[in-house]
């Protein structure tokens, strides 16, 4: 019983980094075209909201056992 | 089984396949680079081209006697720097405007076509009352210039006027 939840757990790890980088994607984006604008006064919430998201995302890559167990493991 | 195939057990597809957890880490670490990124932009003091300068640096430039500038003529002059390139003109209507010439789409130096601010690289236009995109690629609007005209008659670009639609902006150029 716990080989399915531990595949589920594994996919929704994953799926929560591949969702991290595209909030990055967008992230970057939207600061990017502010900086363009003259707006820098977002630059150091946007900088720790990343930092947050990039270690999450690190920690989940590094650290969760078992994410190459996939549903046929 | 061949000799060849047991020293090199590994097929081809296989060799090539990425794992889970490999294709996390390398996820992560492009979210690392953008992060990376931003605490470039906060670091980085020179403001880009094209971007208003927001470091409270005082600048005041002489454009010449304003009368001299007729409408639908314009004049080129350099800001910040010597390639702090930027325009100043007057419309139609007799009032007087300066703008980068930085186009916010690549970067191509705008011009003054007697009505509208054209970009020649690719067919952009911005419309000359707050440098406004008109037409074409572009989608921001341009850096604008704050002008003083001064008791003497002649005309100073005197700093950046903040982009249209910013609170910031509550002062409309000369």
């Amino acid at each position: 019983m716990s080989r399915p939840r531990r595949s589920r757990m594994t996919r929704a790890a994953l799926a929560f980094i591949l969702m991290v980088a595209v909030i990055q994607l967008y992230l970057f984006e939207t600061v990017l075209g502010a900086v363009l604008d003259g707006q820098r006064g977002l630059l150091p919430g946007a900088f720790v909201a990343s930092l947050v998201l990039t270690l999450v995302a690190l920690v989940l890559a590094w650290k969760v056992p078992h994410l190459d167990d996939g549903p046929k493991s | 089984m061949f000799r060849w195939k047991r020293n090199f057990p590994v097929d081809l597809a296989d060799e090539s396949s990425l794992s889970r957890r490999e294709f996390a880490r390398f996820l992560a670490l492009v979210s690392a680079g953008f992060t990376a990124g931003i605490g470039y932009l906060w670091g980085r003091k020179k403001p880009f081209d094209g971007a208003p300068d927001s470091s409270g640096l005082e600048r005041a430039v002489d454009l010449g006697p304003a009368a001299a500038l007729h409408p639908g003529e314009s004049k080129l002059f350099t800001f910040r720097d010597a390639d702090d390139r930027c325009i100043v003109l007057r419309t139609q209507m007799g009032d007087l405007r300066a703008y980068r010439q930085t186009c916010t789409h690549l970067g191509c130096a705008v011009r003054y076509d007697g009505q509208r601010l054209e970009c020649p690289c690719h067919h952009g236009f911005f419309e000359c009352g707050q440098g406004f995109p008109v037409q074409g690629p572009p989608t921001r609007p341009l850096s604008g210039i704050n002008l003083e005209l001064r008791a003497d008659g002649r005309l100073w670009a005197v700093g950046d006027l903040p982009k249209p639609g910013d609170p910031r902006r509550l002062e409309e150029p000369a």
